[in-house]
């Protein structure tokens, strides 16, 4: 468990800010979190699940530790032997050691990967739990404040890196010239906001500022396959921060301008970039977030990918990736979303040498970048620490290139590789399969 | 009125009590909001569920279960021993009927059982992280139920025990809403909502589904 200090005065806790905490938890505690928070019988076999214990195997970092800090005050609440036998039953009231310990916890030690809850004997469900006390904490204005920045940020501008239209319009005309000048085909297009396309795509803020590139390997894909597809600039921001912070207003809101992106663009799907976090948040919480269905449905660039290729929509040839390719699965992706085979059939096509992880698919651990934990600098320490796990197991597989779908994830294994000398190249699965594209004019 | 007949009183009431406990949690866990999800499935609910009640909970499915197999089996004989209690209790007035290979056989299920039981009660004090997560309540419930399963064993050995089982049994009972036994009840929601969801996603139960390990 991090032990960061949070001594800032909006972390302090005030008998208004714990009544807005426990208004949070009584709304938040549904059927299914009701279970989670009632069923656990500590047997502690979550414990090897996490990224956070292989690396530093200690009690705190044991995921029912965790959920423990929030199931105290649960049983202070809802417990009847907690208001009587306090003590007996572990119950505790909300005070400002809590909160300290919920900050580092919830924030500080948990990147939401779910992996504990795929291994727990009587399916608890610690990610819900350590996420309504995210939300307690960020409703009490209590969030780190990287994380606490994104989400304004993105409320503000439209995306969480205050990308202007006009830079974001650029990049993509940018992205669209060196395409042609790549390809020697003047007849390759980046379109933007075209009516009833088919698909609808969205970016990653990251890579119209720091990988324009990766836009390109998309946009290289999409004119191979001979597809219907735009931008939009109303709304294109695949991330939605609102899933880390908890604050299901926020996500609700991000979610919703997407979808009236593609609705008044009247597109057919909306396929999210490779972003791990942004796909769940949108494929799957979205609608819960606002309240309704979509009239569209919603893809990962990754199953966009693996269909052209099944439906023999690109001409790959795989000895242009000659390297030994290795793939991490991002958690979001494949344990919260059930893409398991689909990067798996792309790469067995687009490179000569792919070779998994152990484990790998939906066993696979988390690199430690999930949870928003890149956005929040005091638990950087501690985040690299935890991605020891992930470096052995890369290292275990010889790879010279690692892949992987997912912009923190990526972050984070570029951050690893360099702390852990694994002299990799980090790299998304966009740019290899653009990379073994044979262009047919 | 005998003793046997006393204490078979008390254990009915302990019953009562016990089952009156339950439901109050099963109505205030009924009463809440269930958080119906609106997206779109790339898996089937209903072969999650299935799942997560039947091969999800397989010895080998779980990397937990692979890592831990002597807490797996300890839970297992520790289980299957306060079910045959449980069965001993409700035949206790007509133990003298039952063949003597089933009397055998329920003798061998509840020793395993309550050893089982005994073991896991000492294991969460000796192990550093069982110990960590441990609340008071976590060993006193642990070693109730297995002086139940034990006295449900001696009991068919020697049925003069008979009434200190009715006792126990009565203790147990009235103790489950109050306790983590009451894991018995929530285990049928988390499970069922655990494979719901990820049978919904995708993940668990379906070909293409948790396969890769």
């Amino acid at each position: 468990m991090s032990e960061a200090k949070f001594s800032d005065e909006r972390f302090q806790l005030t008998d208004e800010k714990a009544k807005v905490a426990l208004d949070v938890l009584r709304k938040h505690l549904n059927r299914q979190l009701a279970a989670s928070l009632e069923v656990c019988v500590r047997c502690g076999m979550c414990a090897e699940s996490c990224h956070y214990y292989v690396a530093d195997p200690k009690p705190e970092h044991i995921p029912a530790y965790r959920a423990e800090q929030l199931r105290k005050l649960y049983r202070q609440l809802f417990d009847p032997l907690g208001k009587v036998a306090r003590g007996w039953v572990g119950a505790a009231e909300l005070d400002q050691e809590m909160v300290e310990q919920l900050i580092n916890t919830a924030f500080g030690s948990c990147t939401l990967c779910g992996r504990c809850t795929l291994n727990c004997p009587v399916g608890v469900e610690t990610r819900q739990i350590i996420r309504t006390a995210r939300a307690m904490l960020t409703a009490m204005d209590m969030t780190p404040k990287g994380l606490k920045a994104t989400v304004e940020v993105h409320l503000e501008s439209g995306n969480n890196m205050g990308v202007s239209e006009e830079d974001y319009v650029d990049t993509l005309k940018w992205m669209e010239e060196e395409l042609q000048a790549e390809l020697d085909d003047p007849t390759v297009k980046i379109p933007i906001n075209k009516p009833h396309a088919r698909v609808v795509y969205t970016l990653n803020p990251r890579e119209v500022k720091y990988f324009p590139y990766l836009i390109q390997a998309a946009a290289k894909i999409f004119n191979a396959a001979g597809e219907d597809w735009t931008f939009a600039t109303e709304s294109w921001d695949a991330t939605n921060y609102g899933l880390f912070s908890g604050d299901d207003k926020a996500a609700a809101i991000i979610a919703k301008n997407l979808e009236n992106a593609v609705n008044h663009l009247g597109g057919a799907t909306l396929v999210m970039a490779e972003c791990g976090h942004g796909f769940r948040s949108q494929r799957w919480e979205g609608e819960n977030w606002v309240g309704h269905a979509y009239p569209f449905p919603i893809y990962s660039f990754v199953e966009l990918q693996a269909q052209y290729i099944r439906e023999g929509r690109l001409k790959l040839d795989p000895t242009r990736n000659p390297q030994r390719v290795t793939y991490h699965d991002p958690c979001n992706q494949v344990r919260q979303g059930g893409i398991i085979e689909e990067p798996r059939y792309v790469l067995h096509q687009v490179v000569q040498d792919f070779v998994e992880m152990t484990p790998h698919g939906v066993e696979n651990y988390c690199c430690g970048g999930g949870g928003g934990m890149l956005s929040m600098s005091e638990f950087a320490q501690d985040r690299i620490a935890a991605g020891k796990v992930k470096a052995d197991q890369i290292r275990a597989t010889g790879a010279e290139i690692v892949v992987t779908s997912c912009h923190n994830c990526l972050d984070q294994l570029m951050e690893i590789n360099k702390h852990y000398k694994l002299g990799v190249k980090v790299q998304n699965l966009s740019e290899l399969t653009a990379n073994a594209i044979v262009w047919q004019k | 009125m005998s003793l046997l007949s006393i204490t078979r009183l008390i254990a009915i009431a302990g019953l009562l009590l016990g089952v009156l406990g339950i439901a109050f949690r099963l109505n205030d866990i009924m009463n809440r909001p269930f958080r119906k999800d609106l997206s779109r499935g790339r898996g089937s609910r209903w072969r999650g569920v299935l799942n997560a009640f039947t091969l999800g909970m397989a010895p080998w499915e779980k990397e937990s279960g692979r890592l831990h197999w002597d807490t797996y089996i300890r839970g297992v004989l520790f289980h299957l021993g306060v079910f045959v209690t449980f069965a001993v209790l409700l035949a206790s007035p007509w133990l003298g009927m039952i063949p003597r290979w089933i009397v055998w056989l329920a003798v061998v299920i509840t020793a395993a059982g309550a050893l089982a039981g005994f073991i896991g009660a000492a294991m969460r004090r000796l192990d550093k992280n069982e110990r960590a997560l441990s609340v008071p309540d976590d060993y006193f419930s642990v070693a109730l139920t297995a002086l139940f399963v034990a006295l449900a064993c001696l009991t068919l050995l020697a049925p003069a025990v008979l009434p200190v089982f009715y006792l126990v049994s009565a203790i147990t009972l009235a103790y489950i809403p109050f306790s983590k036994i009451r894991h018995c009840v929530y285990f049928f929601y988390a499970k069922f909502f655990f494979g719901q969801g990820y049978g919904h996603r995708g993940v668990i139960g379906q070909a293409g589904g948790k396969s890769t390990h």
